[in-house]
């Protein structure tokens, strides 16, 4: 063992860790978020009741939608990346193709790619556990959709910050999801959160949704006061998120990010 | 001549530094021009703002007379655009990257157009390889089927035939004349020279994001007076050694071969000078300027 050459990656790590804020995210964030989730879980299933409702089927419930958030808010990001990293962007938009027809492409193989892995989930988590997708009814579409809405927003956000600011915004591809994960009420109903918790989580649609995912299965039915609300949301976003895009895309063609080096 | 190319004070900045400092310069249907230049001079952006893939800090291109702002869609339907510095997408197969190119072009019969362009360009043996197992040369001439296969009106290339074997370039060059035969316009940069001279009709010569000559290859090497004379000796390479040395004459010896470079006016100030000092030699020759002794002037040497 040479100590030399061991202080030397030991440094390589340092400097790199100093150059890139979002290294951080490693350190403090992520133990951060895990912490505030299951915090709060704990404290609310010892704390309260679920008016007999299977804990395990609330908790599954909660992972299976939450897959549909987390696939799509990946797809489009993950998609454009690696035509960056590839260099293929210029190979695409050296051609007629515009960057709406690219983001449509992307999510109609999102939308198969989302059906599938979902289809496959359902039944594992069937096998497995029991879960039956009726404990959901006929709740589970416009719950997936809005969710599977969301994600492409949040994706279409991330992308368009990478396309302005390079790959150090890459590491938000991952972490996009975990940051919406606390604020979302997944796990624990809205109220279980602390005051300022509460205020982010109610401009969140997916916070509406897993508050009306726990009615449904508690046999309560659906809030459409709250369910209209997360779907204004999740249409505002979407908008916003796409004329992001739109100013990115050009931004990024005044700075000569399309043709860099990624 | 029809314009198929008008680039007017096109100017591009990053911040402080300036890329691409107000050029102009018009291409003509059927042509052939070539960008040269050292690195980092300005090549690339050129094309990329020429692609729209860069958007100009100022200044106006004009493609088909048609703006960007305007007919996106249409100019870049008719363009192509080679290079060896972009990648397809790695896990795809050849045959796979060409199809989704031709389609993106809306090739009728995108399968054939394929087909033909493979056939073309030699890349027929390799087509069910991925992208990703493709040596530097068969990558290139990948890159070149994709530029054929819209037929565009006119074609960018970069660098066309970096990378590739002697007689795969040759063929290369043989199928750009043959396209621009069939009128094709190109606009051409490549480092080699000797095929620059042979392919382009005319030369744009850009340094420090300026163009700074434009003129055909010949009459740009023209530009560099100095010529080299190469003697075999007889008797006297000291003598000669000395000679060239004295006048100020660059000279080279290597066994008995001595190369004195001069300008083009002075040869005949050498030769009488030799002869005078009763210099014998077997062989002479007289290596013309050429276009790589421009290019070494203006990029190394600050100028003719």
């Amino acid at each position: 063992m040479n100590w030399t050459r061991i202080s030397a990656i030991v440094q390589k790590f340092w400097y790199s860790t100093q150059r890139d804020i979002f290294r951080i995210f490693d350190i403090f964030v992520w133990p951060a978020i895990e912490l505030f989730i299951w915090g709060i879980f704990s404290v609310f299933i010892s704390k309260n009741a679920l008016d007999g409702v299977n804990l395990v089927t609330i908790l599954l419930g909660g992972v299976v939608l939450w897959t549909f958030f987390t696939r799509a808010s990946k797809d489009i990001s993950l998609a454009m990346i690696d035509e960056l990293w590839s260099r293929n962007f210029i190979n695409l938009f050296s051609t007629p193709l515009r960057i709406s027809e690219y983001v449509m492409g992307t999510v109609i193989v999102g939308c198969i790619k989302l059906l599938m892995s979902m289809m496959f989930m359902f039944f594992l988590a069937y096998v497995l556990y029991g879960f039956q997708i009726s404990s959901m009814g006929f709740y589970i579409i416009p719950s997936a959709i809005g969710l599977t809405l969301f994600g492409w927003t949040l994706s279409i956000f991330v992308q368009s910050c990478f396309l302005r600011y390079g790959h150090t915004v890459e590491v938000f591809i991952w972490a996009i999801a975990a940051l919406v994960q606390p604020f979302s009420c997944i796990f624990y109903p809205l109220t279980a959160l602390p005051g300022w918790a509460q205020v982010i989580a109610r401009l969140l649609p997916t916070t509406y949704i897993f508050e009306n995912m726990r009615l449904v299965m508690m046999g309560k039915g659906v809030n459409k006061e709250e369910m209209l609300v997360a779907c204004g949301l999740n249409v505002l976003y979407l908008i916003l998120s796409l004329m992001f895009l739109s100013r990115s895309f050009e931004l990024a063609r005044r700075k000569g990010n399309l043709v860099k080096n990624y | 001549m029809d314009d198929i190319l008008v680039v007017d004070r096109l100017t591009k900045k990053f911040g402080n530094f300036t890329a691409v400092d107000g050029i102009s310069f018009r291409v003509g249907k059927g042509e052939i021009v070539g960008l040269l230049g050292p690195n980092g001079a300005g090549k690339t952006t050129t094309i990329f703002m020429l692609l729209d893939l860069i958007t100009p800090t100022s200044g106006d291109i004009e493609v088909f007379s048609l703006r960007y702002d305007t007919h996106h869609e249409e100019i870049l339907q008719n363009l192509n655009y080679s290079s060896t510095d972009v990648e397809m997408v790695p896990r795809l197969t050849v045959w796979e990257n060409l199809c989704i190119m031709a389609k993106l072009y809306q090739m009728p019969n995108a399968e054939e157009k394929v087909k033909q362009t493979i056939t073309r360009f030699g890349v027929t043996e390799f087509i069910t390889k991925k992208h990703e197992q493709l040596s530097q040369g068969q990558k290139t001439r990948v890159y070149l089927c994709k530029a054929f296969l819209n037929d565009p009106k006119l074609l960018l290339l970069d660098e066309p035939t970096a990378s590739l074997d002697p007689d795969v370039a040759a063929l290369i060059r043989k199928e750009i004349l043959k396209a621009n035969n069939d009128g094709m316009t190109i606009l051409v940069t490549s480092h080699n020279m000797a095929e620059v001279e042979e392919i382009c009709d005319r030369v744009l010569f850009i340094n420090h994001g300026k163009i700074i000559a434009e003129d055909t290859p010949e009459e740009l090497a023209k530009k560099v007076r100095q010529v080299r004379v190469n003697f075999m000796m007889k008797d006297g390479q000291k003598r000669t050694m000395h000679f060239a040395n004295k006048s100020g004459f660059p000279a080279h010896a290597d066994g008995r071969f001595v190369t004195i470079s001069v300008d083009e006016g002075d040869i005949a100030f050498l030769l009488a000078g030799l002869a005078e000092l009763g210099v014998e030699y077997r062989e002479i020759s007289i290596d013309k300027p050429t276009l790589e002794d421009y290019f070494i002037k203006m990029t190394y040497r600050g100028g003719v």
